[in-house]
């Protein structure tokens, strides 16, 4: 319960926040390349330095030692590079990543809105079909 | 001439940004960049798993497309009796930041009246790219935000995602340049 929510909570302030800023955690990069407009890259590297910053101390007060990492196989290494890619490429396609998909949605974009139906729907289609096709491929 | 159009430029660009921003400063709005975006969500990411038991797995304060999976299974499952996977931190009740986000966009856009409709372009093809990022997230374990999330937490998995994914914006942003140019 306590997860549920915070995560209700954590999410309308990061909601508002991505409105107000138009935040993109894609469009940093693809903003940088295209005009060379650093404001969305800034966003992205304050997120990162902070949340690298906050993971120990957030150790040191909650006093909870970190799993250790366990030994990485090359077939989840390889998903999670060719899974990157694509949430990478796609995105920039699609014209943001999902936050600011769903911020797009709640401004009344139904591109956005179709979009997200598309991300549930999709959601359900990798359970059912998408990953016991690719795990049978899988050694 | 161009110097002086320039110095002309920048002076009237700056003389508005001025205008605008005692304006804001008047209604008592403060402006919120990216970067204060980014500051918050970081604190707020890792805060969220540390206090508040958004974990397991490591690193999973916020991420649009595990929460909106687990959102979606354990709905599925609790109406249809499934049992589709959702996350150990989701099991008794699921992580709601999908819902938080949209709620929170939705009053931060009334309230400054930037809430307007605007039909769709092409439905199919947003609905696909929807699809197609969620599996994508779900392959590599996070979206564009828990693979930056998982990257500052130090986990080398996480880092190779992160650049993978970082590869694939410079890729669509060369193909999205090219498409317009062409």
């Amino acid at each position: 319960m306590t997860a549920a929510v915070a995560s209700l909570l954590v999410g309308l302030v990061l909601g508002y926040l991505g409105q107000r800023s138009r935040m993109c955690f894609v469009g940093g990069i693809r903003d940088f390349l295209l005009v060379r407009d650093t404001a969305l890259l800034k966003g992205l590297a304050a997120f990162a330095l902070s949340a690298w910053i906050a993971f120990p101390l957030a150790r040191l007060v909650a006093g909870a030692a970190r799993d250790a990492a366990g030994s990485v196989d090359a077939v989840t290494a390889l998903l999670t590079v060719a899974g990157g890619f694509g949430v990478g490429y796609v995105s920039t396609l699609a014209n943001g990543c999902p936050l600011r998909q769903h911020v797009l949605a709640a401004q009344g974009v139904t591109s956005a809105m179709t979009y997200l139906a598309g991300f549930f729907a999709g959601a359900v289609a990798f359970h059912v079909w998408v990953a016991p096709a690719v795990f049978r491929w899988l050694p | 001439m161009s110097s002086y159009v320039a110095s002309g430029f920048s002076r009237t660009k700056g003389n508005e940004e001025q205008t605008n921003h005692q304006g804001e400063r008047a209604r008592g709005v403060v402006r919120v960049t990216a970067v204060h975006m980014g500051v918050i969500a970081g604190i707020l990411a890792v805060a969220a798993e540390a206090f508040f038991e958004v974990r397991p797995p490591e690193a999973y304060g916020v991420c649009m497309a595990c929460h909106g999976r687990d959102l979606v299974n354990w709905t599925i499952n609790t109406l249809a009796a499934t049992a589709l996977p959702v996350a150990p931190a989701s099991l008794v009740y699921p992580l709601l930041t999908t819902i938080g986000v949209f709620a929170g966009g939705l009053i931060a856009a009334r309230r400054h009246g930037e809430f307007r409709w605007v039909l769709p372009d092409h439905p199919a093809k947003t609905f696909l790219y929807g699809a197609l990022v969620m599996n994508f997230a779900l392959v590599a374990g996070g979206c564009a935000i828990r693979l930056t999330l998982r990257t500052a937490a130090g986990e080398p998995l996480g880092a190779a995602g992160f650049g993978a994914m970082a590869a694939g914006i410079v890729l669509g942003t060369r193909w999205l340049r090219w498409r317009a140019t062409r």
